[in-house]
C-alpha cells in the first residue's frame, strides 16, 4: 500500500527530515503490510461485557495540586498562567 | 557475600534479627552501583540522598521497635515512565528531559508506605516503545551477562539494574513483553500482571488497554512480595478491579497433578532451537516432579504481533497528543505561531521510533481505514481471548518461551523495526488477552540467559508463583546467578 507519509505526519503535527522521508515511507510500508495480515473475526460485535465493566469514582469535590505546583513544569508562565503564541487572530 | 548480592527475601531476616542495618544495605547497593554503573548503564536518574535517608527512616523505625513489613529498607528501582514526586520522570524522552511530576503514582505510594528505598530511575527504550532500551534519547544500557548485547526492553534499565546487583527489585512496564522480555534476556524473575490488578495511576500512558506495572527480582518470593505490595483497586485508575488479594508470602510448591500446556506456535521456526530446548527440558524436570504436559495450539498467536501494533499504536497516537510544548515538557527555542511551535515541539522532542508509532495509529485511526483496521483488531482481540480461555479448560497454565532468542548484540536490530518487532512475538498475545505472564530463567546458552514464560487465567498470579516456585526448588533454590562484572 502507497501511504502519504507528508499527510500523516501533518495529522499527528509532526514533520519528517528529508533525508529521513525515504526510509520512514518503506518501514511504514513494511509495518502496514504486516498488520494487514490480521484475519477477518465473523459474527462478533464490540459490545460491552457487563461482567467486565469499569465502574467510575464518584464526582466529588476533593483537594487538588496547587497552582505553582503545576505551573513548576510549564515551559514558561506569567502570572500564575501559562504562556503560549497568539491563538486568536 | 556482599549485601546487594542478597535477596529481599533475605535481607528482610538479616534486618529484622540486626545482623544489617538499612542504611548498611543502601550503602552496598551504592558501593555496587559505584562499581559497575558507567558499564551497565542502568539508570537515568540515580537518587543516592533520597535512598539514604528513607534507608535511615527505616533504621530508627527499628530501633524503636517498630515492626518492619517484607519491603521496608530493600532498594528498588523504578522505571522512568512512573512518576515519582519531585525526581525527574523523563520516559527517556526529550520531551520529558525536565519533568518533576508533582505526584506520587499509585505504586510508588504504596512503596513508600511499605518503606521501601528507591535507588533511582531507570532507563528504558522511549516512552516504552522499544525491545532494546535502545532508542532512549539519554543512554544504551547495557546487558550485564555480556556488555556487548542489549538487555532487552522497554524496561531494559530495570531489568539490568536487578540483574547486576544495582538494585535488589525493580518496577517496570509491560505493554507487549517490556517486564518479560527483559528478565529473560538478563536472567532475571519479571512478572506482568493481570490487567486491572495493578494502578496504571501515574504510569505516563502508552498504550493504556494493554499496560500493566509490575515487578522485577532474583527469586520467586522477591517478585511475589514486590506485587502483593503493588496490586489492588485504585479510585484513581477505573480499569482495576474489585477483588480481593492473597499477601502472596506463602507458596505450595507441589506440582503434582499440575496440568502445563504446550502450545505448538510457540516453538515454531522463528525460535532459536537451543531456547527451545532448554524450556523443554525445564518442562521435563516439572514433569518428574508430578505435572502433566499437554500440546496444544492457540493457533491465533500467529496474528497477534499484527494486532498489537495497531491497537498499541492507535492508543499510542492518542495519548502522546498531550505532548505538545505548552504544559510541561521541552518546547521548541524558535517558532512562528501556535501551530508550528506543536510541530517543532513534537518532532524536536520525539525519537524517530516514537514517530513512527504516532503515524502508525494516526493511519489505523484515520477516516476510511478505522474498520479494516482498529475495529479488525479489537474484534481479533474478543477472538483471542476466547482462544486462551477455552485453552486453560484443559490447562491450568500455559508454558512457551519469552523471547524467541537470547540477547542480541548491540545496534544489531536497531534499524529494522520489523525485526525488533518480532523481539515481542512470544510475550504479546499475553497483553492482547489481559492474562498474567511471568518469565523465569530457565537455563543459559552461549552464556546468555534464556527465560520460560508462565501464562495463566486472569488473576492467577498465585499459581504461576506456585509453579515458578516449584521450579526454583528444582534448581536448587536458585534461579539467577549474579554476574561478577569485576
Amino acid at each position: 500500500m502507497n501511504i502519504d507519509i507528508k499527510h500523516i505526519a501533518k495529522l499527528s503535527r509532526l514533520s519528517i527530515e528529508e533525508d529521513k522521508m525515504e526510509k520512514f515511507q518503506r518501514d511504514m510500508e513494511n509495518i502496514v503490510a504486516m498488520v494487514e495480515k490480521l484475519p477477518a473475526v465473523e459474527n462478533q460485535t464490540l459490545a460491552v461485557d457487563p461482567a467486565d465493566r469499569m465502574e467510575l469514582r464518584k464526582d466529588e469535590i476533593r483537594p487538588s495540586l496547587r497552582r505553582e505546583a503545576l505551573l513548576q513544569n510549564a515551559p514558561q508562565s506569567a502570572a500564575g498562567c501559562i504562556v503560549v503564541p497568539k491563538t486568536v487572530e | 557475600m556482599s549485601l546487594y548480592q542478597h535477596t529481599a527475601k533475605e535481607l528482610h531476616e538479616k534486618l529484622l534479627k540486626k545482623e544489617c542495618s538499612a542504611k548498611e544495605i543502601a550503602e552496598s547497593v551504592f558501593a555496587r552501583i559505584d562499581a559497575c554503573e558507567e558499564r551497565v548503564g542502568a539508570y537515568v536518574t540515580l537518587e543516592r540522598e533520597g535512598a539514604m535517608a528513607a534507608a535511615q527512616a527505616v533504621d530508627q523505625k527499628i530501633a524503636a521497635g517498630e515492626s518492619i513489613g517484607p519491603l521496608a529498607g530493600i532498594p528498588v528501582a523504578v522505571k522512568d515512565n512512573i512518576c515519582t514526586k519531585g525526581v525527574l520522570t523523563t520516559c527517556a524522552s526529550r520531551m520529558l528531559y525536565n519533568f518533576r511530576p508533582p505526584y506520587d503514582a499509585t505504586v510508588v505510594e504504596k512503596l513508600r508506605g511499605a518503606d521501601y528505598v528507591m535507588t533511582g530511575k531507570a532507563n528504558m527504550d522511549e516512552f516504552a516503545m522499544g525491545s532494546s532500551c535502545e532508542t532512549s534519547y539519554f543512554k544504551k544500557t547495557a546487558n550485564p551477562h555480556d556488555l556487548a548485547r542489549v538487555p532487552g526492553g522497554s524496561s531494559g534499565g530495570s531489568a539490568a539494574a536487578v540483574a547486576a546487583g544495582e538494585a535488589v527489585l525493580a518496577l517496570g512496564s509491560d505493554t507487549g513483553g517490556s517486564i518479560r522480555q527483559p528478565a529473560s534476556l538478563c536472567g532475571v524473575i519479571g512478572l506482568k500482571p493481570t490487567y486491572g490488578s495493578v494502578s496504571r495511576y501515574g504510569l505516563v500512558a502508552f498504550a493504556s488497554s494493554l499496560d500493566q506495572i509490575g515487578p522485577f527480582g532474583r527469586c520467586v518470593e522477591d517478585v511475589a512480595a514486590l506485587y502483593g505490595a503493588i496490586c489492588g483497586r485504585d479510585k484513581m485508575d477505573a480499569t482495576t478491579a474489585r477483588r480481593d488479594y492473597p499477601d502472596f508470602s506463602a507458596f505450595n510448591g507441589d506440582v503434582r497433578g499440575l496440568r502445563i500446556g504446550i502450545p505448538k506456535e510457540y516453538f515454531g521456526p522463528g525460535v532459536d532451537p537451543e531456547v527451545k530446548e532448554l524450556v523443554h527440558a525445564a518442562l521435563r524436570e516439572l514433569e518428574s516432579a508430578g505435572a502433566v504436559l499437554k500440546e496444544l495450539s492457540l493457533p491465533g498467536t500467529d496474528y497477534a504481533l499484527s494486532a498489537y501494533y495497531i491497537i498499541s499504536s492507535a492508543e499510542a497516537s492518542s495519548n502522546l497528543a498531550r505532548f505538545d510544548g505548552v504544559k510541561y515538557g521541552y518546547r521548541a527555542e524558535e517558532y512562528d505561531g501556535l501551530l508550528d511551535m506543536y510541530e517543532k515541539t513534537r518532532s524536536q522532542g520525539f525519537g524517530d521510533e516514537v514517530k513512527r508509532r504516532i503515524m502508525l495509529g494516526t493511519f489505523v485511526l484515520s477516516s476510511g481505514y478505522y474498520d479494516a483496521y482498529y475495529n479488525k483488531a479489537k474484534l481479533f482481540q474478543k477472538a483471542l481471548r476466547a482462544e486462551f480461555v477455552a485453552a486453560f479448560e484443559d490447562c491450568d497454565l500455559i508454558a512457551t518461551p519469552t523471547s524467541p532468542t537470547v540477547a542480541f548484540r548491540l545496534e544489531e536490530n536497531v534499524d529494522d523495526p520489523l525485526k525488533m518487532y518480532a523481539a515481542d512475538v512470544c510475550t504479546i498475545a499475553v497483553n492482547i488477552a489481559g492474562l498474567p505472564g511471568l518469565s523465569v530463567p530457565c537455563g543459559v546458552s552461549e552464556g546468555l540467559p534464556v527465560g520460560m514464560q508462565l501464562i495463566g487465567p486472569r488473576f492467577s498470579e498465585q499459581r504461576l508463583f506456585d509453579t515458578a516456585y516449584a521450579f526454583q526448588q528444582l534448581r536448587g533454590g536458585s534461579l539467577c546467578p549474579m554476574p561478577e562484572l569485576a
